[in-house]
């Protein structure tokens, strides 16, 4: 059976000939939730970015359920089934919330798009209230939510997410990864890249250890935290949150 | 002193703040000065001409609409203008903004926009002469309107006109979808791909109004004043002017810009003489730069 998502000996940069990715391989099932884990500039993020179509693509392949996507432009991976949350500047700040929601349902009917922003609402009811705020005023928290709802619209099989729980309270940290898993619960696959590694585990079924831009471990995520290997890889850097 | 120059600058700003529109929607979403801006606006007003002399050599005279210098043939041929001018817009961007922008370099297409501009305006000069041209030499009569103001009939219509273009254009914006994907592309241009936004879609559509709306604003010019190859490079600094004032990326602020920078100038022909009238536009530029950088209706970008 072909995999929800795969990546097979991926290279990408943004400067030809540099490459952040140097062939990296993983595979992740339907309804899975798989973290992405690695030290600093490990190339995590270019990871996920240039599965979503924003960092060139030198080599390598990226399958969505067995159709070849790689290449395929940024703004066409939402009709493929796949959506992106950014890390940062990742809603429209000078759109209220309701038509951060409405820009991104793209294509959709009028009616359904009206019925899809209600659901959201009914998943985040937080964002309800806020409906016609402008999203730059959101509280970083909340701004999380908007972005999930955002990429959620559409119905993707597949959500990636680049550090959800940066810069967050662990209030609002405990909020969103359990709100990933009720995600996961309704059928979406999640692939999260994560520096808060212990959250991220506690959800997670399983991870991938990426360094120098190739995968160098793979495990369950409910072993991984005891794993001596991981401890060598991370080099001491188990803290929970912190910077890139 | 008369109230005549509220008038005269209502109609000043309305040429400026049309103008302003396509160049705060081209900074906002393409991030560059489109110094040839104000020769669509020239473009816009001699392919109308040229389209009202095809129609005039097809049917024939046609008489002018009631107490108005033209008759349905310049209304014909100003939506021609409109489209013709859009494309045109689209074509330059294909030829040569688009080419430069790959290479990522904004400087280098503001300057390629400075060469455009040239090349556009000796176009026009080589085809036309640079002497002005009228769409009528029809005299029109001005009619009292009270307060000592005096408005002719073309004046009336165009305001009008102008009326009728900002309230759709607004309306455009705020409503519509590709407003909507406009303003998230002039805020965040990734996101905007991210969340399945066709960049180029929407590049299109910035150019195709811009440029429409600069003929709608050549057209004004043409009827109000005279049709002449420099008539919009004349426009450029006030344009840019009630763009800024306004707030980069807001089509009401360009509008309202507009209405301001052609008042003052007005008022400025009455208060302290015409030769200063020019100076105006500068002064309130660099003013607005200085006190608020991000204008009237801008905000400060992350």
């Amino acid at each position: 059976m072909a995999a929800m998502l795969e990546t097979d000996g991926l290279v990408a940069g943004y400067e030809p000939g540099l490459p952040i990715v140097r062939g990296a391989s993983i595979r992740v099932e339907p309804q899975e939730i798989v973290v992405i884990l690695g030290p600093n500039w490990a190339g995590k993020s270019s990871l996920i970015k240039a599965i979503a179509g924003l960092v060139p693509i030198s080599g390598g392949a990226v399958r969505l359920a067995g159709a070849e996507i790689t290449r395929v432009p940024a703004h066409r991976m939402v009709q493929a089934g796949l959506a992106f949350v950014p890390q940062t500047e990742n809603v429209f700040p000078l759109l209220s919330v309701q038509d951060n929601l409405r820009v991104s349902a793209g294509g959709l009917p009028r009616a359904e798009t009206a019925a899809r922003i209600e659901e959201m609402f009914a998943l985040f009811p937080d964002l309800a209230r806020q409906r016609r705020l402008m999203a730059g005023s959101l509280s970083g928290g909340q701004r999380q939510m908007l972005a999930a709802a955002r990429a959620l619209i559409v119905r993707p099989r597949v959500l990636m997410l680049d550090e959800p729980s940066a810069g967050l309270s662990p209030k609002f940290v405990e909020m969103v990864f359990a709100r990933l898993a009720e995600i996961r619960r309704g059928g979406v696959t999640v692939v999260l890249v994560e520096q808060n590694a212990r959250a991220a585990l506690a959800i997670g079924d399983r991870a991938y250890v990426l360094v120098e831009g190739r995968v160098a471990h793979e495990a369950p995520a409910a072993t991984l935290w005891d794993d001596p290997v991981v401890a060598e890889l991370y080099l001491g850097q188990r803290s929970d949150g912190g910077g890139r | 002193m008369t109230l005549q120059f509220l008038l005269n600058g209502l109609i000043e700003g309305s040429m400026i703040g049309l103008g302003a529109i396509g160049v705060t929607l081209t900074y906002a979403i393409l991030r560059f000065s489109n110094f040839a801006h104000g020769d669509f606006m020239a473009w816009g007003a001699y392919s109308t001409l040229m389209l009202v002399g095809l129609i005039g050599s097809a049917v024939g005279t046609v008489a002018p609409i009631g107490p108005l210098s033209f008759g349905w043939p310049l209304i014909l041929a100003g939506l021609g203008g409109m489209v013709f001018t859009g494309c045109l817009a689209l074509l330059l961007d294909w030829l040569l903004f688009a080419r430069l922008r790959a290479r990522g370099q904004a400087i280098v297409v503001v300057m390629a926009s400075f060469g455009a501009s040239m090349a556009l305006r000796n176009l026009l000069e080589f085809a036309f002469t640079s002497s002005p041209t009228y769409f009528s030499r029809k005299i029109q009569i001005a009619r009292p309107i009270g307060l000592g103001i005096r408005i002719t009939p073309d004046q009336t219509v165009l305001l009008g006109m102008t009326l009728v273009l900002v309230v759709g254009m607004h309306l455009l914006m705020t409503y519509s979808r590709t407003g909507r994907e406009m303003k998230a592309v002039s805020q965040n241009p990734a996101l905007a791909r991210v969340v399945g936004i066709d960049l180029d879609r929407i590049v299109r559509m910035t150019w195709l109004i811009g440029g429409a709306l600069a003929s709608a604003a050549g057209l004004m010019v043409g009827v109000l004043v005279q049709i002449r190859p420099l008539m919009g490079l004349d426009m450029l600094l006030p344009m840019f002017a009630a763009a800024i004032l306004g707030g980069i990326g807001s089509v009401p602020g360009a509008v309202l810009g507009g209405l301001v920078i052609g008042l003052s100038q007005a008022a400025s022909v009455q208060l302290v003489g015409a030769e200063w009238r020019q100076a105006v536009a500068f002064v309130i530029l660099v003013a607005v730069l200085l006190v608020r950088p991000t204008g009237l209706f801008g905000v400060q970008e992350r």
